[in-house]
């Protein structure tokens, strides 16, 4: 059931600000509402204890996708049909383009937000092994400052960030230095629409001279947040693309996913699936 | 002599799609009245127990009226076959979705938060799960004055079972399950009952599917007679047999309330109540043994068949008698041995759905001819030739079957040829696929090995599969067998039509007025189709059984050509025809064969009838013939006719993920005479479409009585993106029964995907799966993986 709330629909920046800052723990943000009105239904904890809404749509910067000479720049605010329908994003982001074809509905990506996304922090966020292979960072605001993290600094754990309740996410930066890898994202889910991700994978790559001259993988779903695999990365950098090596990967990403998970009711279908499933993405990416 | 239709078999768009494409059809909770309050239901936590005592003391009584057994002048259990359902439970909990009590005020909002503070005492008791248990000395009774939790058992004997055994050439041991599953119609229980004023009565609007069975429910529970409750049924969001006993059982509620509070009283389930409290299909374990021949013929077939009824009878006997009379396939066999039985558990309860105990011994059963055929060297067509229904074959029940086209080898050859079967079939199993499983025995944590991967485009297999079913039309021996439809002619030469059957979705509106416009000969525009209310009608018994078209459709035929006969009678006089010629309705006019300036407009005639005081109102009615059963021996002609189906489904199955993906289905059936084209391919598309859910996704699971899958999240149905193409194609056999032979679709559709998607998975992977639902685990694992409690997460 929908509790009785205060619901802000402020047109200005200033004016979120302001209200988080006054209101802190009681207020939450809203952008699509595709996490918190089906967590009202069902009674979530995560959606108790508040009696504001601010609503963000009216808040047009926060829409806006640009790039700079450092950053492509997409707003926090966007949602996953904008970034599906974005040139920049398209050309030079495309594993987040993927990853945000394969979310939910045409409704749900409709209203659904990428920042939403990775501020629920769900297990599953679709938006997060993507963003994470890019090194995508934040910006966050409050009324008083505005700071740069990193989204793996940001996530700390399945539904926590390190977002206080007076800010506001207000950016992702997406760098310079991630564009121009090729790369793909593959998503297992229970049917083809949809559907909770089961297992997500993002892969960058640069090949040179049959070597991986850089290689980024990070996973969702599989383990308790999406992350990157940065001593898998390490080992493979420098080394002969082989399909022993590709072989290699896999078995490494299904053994650390075990050494942080442990035996659960899933594994016995998830973890081999993992491994399967990445070896496939790399060798169609990779092995030519 | 036979004209061309005119409307009959053309693609017509449906009567009220106007009206539901535009958001103006009035359903359930569309409807509002001043004055009126709401209901919330109060549940305990429990799924077995006896109850101690209710205490309402923490309950503020003035802005709120308590309803519960104490309530009840008439029948406190309601079942159509076994009074065994409370309304209210006052002895005991036996499911964890059963309702003690409920609450009746204005603020919806405020009764759930004080559903809650109800204080049901309890004295827990051992809760049954395991319907092969049922029947065990140490299990509970769910029901303890009923002697044992046996709901029913059917023998099916013919010949003798260990002579074929000991004559065969080859025997096949095998067991099969299928899940729980729910309806899943897109619209949850709504109904709203009024209180009439003075000692009229009440009147019950809702999303109800058989109108009268709820009429006859109410009126046992407030001990009325039928007359004094007026049931109307709302626009209906979907029920696929679903809205039967659990809205009949709200309805009383609702009017038990309405009548004690003198107000109007709404009950509008949420999706999680939905599928909590209402019934499911029936989990089906199925032992099948068979004898056959080197040459393939069928020699002995020994059936042993347990249907999970849950904590109510429900329709479980009615269920499970299509199951024994149709569970051998549409095969000759000397010697059949089947025992079918429903039995009581602690489970969510289990009743009617589209298919009705049909689509759990057809996936068992055309599993089985596959492997017959591989095991003797055959093709799946082959093996089905060999055995397959003709004219005059003897069916399992010891029926002739005649009388209309034996349709089943038609049927197939049909599907074959649309889907290039054989080609497909055979060049599938050429190919074997790689050693894809995992093996849960390995001692490596289910870290692989590196020769466990195997090359990306290896791993996407091709697979095709068919299954073909012959089914009995309408109820057979289930019981009486017949309908009504009311027509009446108005002077301007428009048309009412209603019959005694609803419109649940499937279109009959639309099937019935194009029956009554070809008889007429006027255009089906000029028929208003009016709204359902047993106030009107006779009792036609439930819109089930896909008996529509066939039964109603027989109704309506006779009502059209009752009024047409009374026009003809005035022309015979007013044009002095006796005799000579013939009269034709066509095209909205009237003309006489033998002189062509003999010609009258249907309106004009109409009025005629009108100024001539000739009644143009009547009642149609049609009985299908007499059918028999012997519940001793399983024996006797249980339907009057039966209808063919094939299917073909092809798959392409992931080996690295388990992943189905079903790109083609070819669906051809023979319904009779088609009627609206576009209604029986909606049907099929439809029913194809659940008939691959029950194949490849859905399962409700008990949790100790408890149902997770509460909600669309969790209980997963098929989109349009996991089915790609499905082709309809009709073969219109002949029949002496309906209107024109048209007979039954709605249900053959669904029953046969989830066995042709079976065996198109076996011819992919090379492995025979004998569980439903075919999901990702189940194909890795041979086994489905449960999280181990009922909290609702993402990782599902």
């Amino acid at each position: 059931m929908i509790p009785r709330l205060e619901i802000h629909v402020p047109e200005k920046m200033d004016e979120v600000l302001e209200i988080l800052d006054s209101s802190k723990a009681n207020c939450r943000i809203i952008g699509g509402g595709t996490d918190i009105v089906p967590g009202f239904h069902i009674e979530s904890p995560r959606f108790a204890g508040f009696n504001k809404l601010v609503d963000i749509n009216r808040i047009e910067e926060l829409h806006e996708i640009r790039e700079n000479d450092e950053n492509i720049i997409i707003g926090a605010g966007a949602t996953f049909s904008q970034i599906i329908s974005d040139s920049i994003i398209a050309h030079k982001v495309p594993l987040l383009q993927k990853a945000a074809h394969g979310i939910g509905s045409k409704q749900i990506r409709n209203k659904a937000t990428i920042a939403g996304n990775f501020v629920n922090n769900a297990p599953c966020a679709d938006s997060v092994p993507a963003l994470l292979v890019y090194d995508a960072s934040l910006r966050i605001q409050c009324a008083d400052s505005a700071r740069v993290i990193k989204l793996e600094e940001f996530l700390e754990g399945p539904y926590e960030t390190n977002l206080q309740p007076n800010e506001i996410v207000t950016q992702i930066l997406i760098p310079n230095n991630s564009i121009g890898l090729a790369g793909d994202f593959y998503k297992l889910g229970r049917r083809r629409a949809v559907a909770v991700s089961r297992i997500t994978l993002g892969l960058l790559y640069k090949i040179a001279d049959n070597k991986f001259d850089e290689i980024r993988i990070a996973s969702g779903a599989v383990t308790p947040i999406g992350q990157r695999f940065y001593e898998i990365e390490n080992f493979a950098k420098g080394n002969e693309v082989s399909d022993e090596l590709l072989r290699t990967i896999a078995i490494k990403a299904g053994k650390k996913v075990l050494d942080l998970t442990g035996l659960r009711w899933s594994t016995p279908h998830k973890l081999p699936v993992l491994q399967k499933a990445l070896y496939n993405l790399l060798v169609k990416n990779c092995l030519k | 002599m036979t004209k061309e239709f005119e409307h009959i078999g053309k693609p017509v768009v449906r009567q009220d799609a106007y009206e539901k494409v535009t958001g103006k059809a009035k359903f359930g909770d569309d409807y509002s009245f001043p004055g009126m309050l709401y209901g919330v239901m109060v549940r305990t936590e429990a799924s077995h127990a006896n109850i101690v005592n209710i205490g309402y003391a923490d309950i503020s009584s003035d802005e709120i009226t308590i309803c519960d057994h104490n309530d009840i002048q008439g029948s406190k259990k309601v079942g159509a076959i076994k009074k065994d359902q409370p309304i209210f439970c006052y002895d005991k909990i036996r499911n964890s979705s059963d309702v003690v009590a409920m609450l009746v005020g204005e603020d919806e909002r405020k009764l759930r938060k004080l559903a809650g503070k109800v204080k049901v005492e309890l004295e827990e008791l051992p809760v049954l799960t395991d319907s092969e248990k049922a029947l065990d000395k140490e299990s509970p009774l769910i029901h303890p004055e009923q002697e044992s939790n046996l709901i029913v058992h059917y023998p099916l004997r013919k010949g003798n079972i260990e002579k074929g055994f000991k004559t065969c050439d080859h025997i096949i041991d095998q067991r099969y399950t299928t899940p729980r599953v729910e309806h899943a119609y897109i619209e949850p229980e709504v109904v709203i009952a009024l209180p009439l004023e003075g000692r009229k009565g009440v009147k019950v609007i809702g999303s109800i599917q058989n109108p009268y069975t709820c009429r006859r429910v109410v009126a046992s529970v407030l001990d009325y007679p039928l007359t004094k409750v007026r049931i109307i049924q709302a626009e209906m969001g979907g029920s696929f047999g679903g809205k039967d006993d659990t809205i009949n059982v709200l309805a009383a509620r609702a009017a038990i309330a309405a009548l004690k509070c003198g107000k109007p009283v709404k009950i509008k389930y949420s999706r999680e109540d939905s599928i909590r409290e209402s019934y499911k299909r029936h989990p089906y374990v199925m032992n099948y043994k068979v004898g056959f021949n080197n040459d393939g013929k069928l020699v002995a077939m020994k059936i042993d068949i347990t249907a999970d009824g849950g904590a109510y009878a429900s329709l479980s006997p009615f269920v499970t008698w299509r199951t024994v009379v149709q569970a051998t396939g549409p095969y000759e066999l000397e010697n059949v041995h089947t025992d079918v039985r429903a039995v009581y558990t602690n489970n969510p309860y289990t009743g009617a759905f589209r298919g009705f105990g049909s689509p759990q011994p057809i996936f068992a059963q055309e599993s089985l001819m596959d492997e017959i055929a591989e095991r003797v060297g055959k093709t799946p067509i082959e093996i089905r030739r060999i055995n397959g229904f003709g004219e005059g074959s003897v069916t399992a029940s010891g029926q002739t079957l005649g009388q209309h086209d034996v349709n089943l080898v038609t049927v197939m050859d049909e599907a074959v040829k649309h889907s290039c079967f054989d080609a497909k079939w055979q060049q599938n199993r050429l190919e074997k696929a790689p050693d894809f499983q995992i093996d849960e025995n390995a001692k490596t944590n289910f870290i692989l090995e590196h020769d466990n991967f195997y090359p990306p485009e290896s791993m996407k297999r091709k697979g095709v599969g068919l299954a073909t079913s012959f089914r009995g039309c309408s109820l057979g021996a289930e019981g009486i067998d017949a309908a009504a439809a009311y027509m009446s002619i108005q002077q301007d030469g428009s048309v009412y039509l209603l019959s005694g059957l609803a419109e649940n979705g499937q279109g009959l509106r639309t099937t019935f007025s194009l029956i009554a416009a070809e008889v007429l000969g006027i255009s089906p525009e000029h028929i208003h189709y009016l709204e359902q209310d047993t106030g009107i009608v006779p009792d036609s018994g439930p819109t089930v059984a896909s008996r529509s078209t066939l039964m109603g459709g027989g109704a309506t035929k006779n009502a059209a050509e009752v009024l047409k006969n009374r026009l003809e009678e005035i022309l015979v006089s007013h044009w002095n025809t006796k005799g000579k010629g013939e009269i034709l309705f066509a095209k909205d006019e009237v003309t006489w064969t033998e002189d062509e300036s003999r010609k009258i407009s249907f309106n004009e005639l109409c009025n005629l009838a009108y100024s001539k005081g000739v009644s143009l109102a009547a009642i149609g009615w049609y009985k299908g013939p007499n059918v028999d059963w012997d519940e001793e021996t399983g024996q006797g002609a249980a339907y009057f006719t039966y209808v063919y189906g094939c299917q073909v489904a092809e798959v392409e199955v992931d080996l690295s993920t388990g992943e189905v993906y079903v790109k083609r289905v070819i669906a051809v059936h023979d319904p009779g005479t088609v009627i609206n084209l576009l209604g029986a391919q909606g049907q099929v598309y439809g029913g194809v479409t659940q008939g691959a859910g029950f194949a490849l996704w859905e399962e409700v699971n008990s949790y100790n009585g408890k149902i997770k899958e509460d909600n669309y999240d969790q209980y997963l149905i098929p989109t349009s993106k996991d089915i790609n193409n499905i082709e309809a194609h009709f073969v219109e056999g002949k029949d002496i029964y309906g209107a024109w032979g048209a007979k039954s679709l709605g249900e053959p559709t669904l029953e046969l995907t989830a066995a042709a998607i079976a065996n198109a998975v076996k011819n992919a992977t090379g492995i025979r799966f004998f569980n439903l639902p075919l999901n990702l685990e189940e194909i890795l694992l041979n086994r489905k993986l449960k999280p181990t409690d009922l909290k609702r997460g993402s990782t599902n």
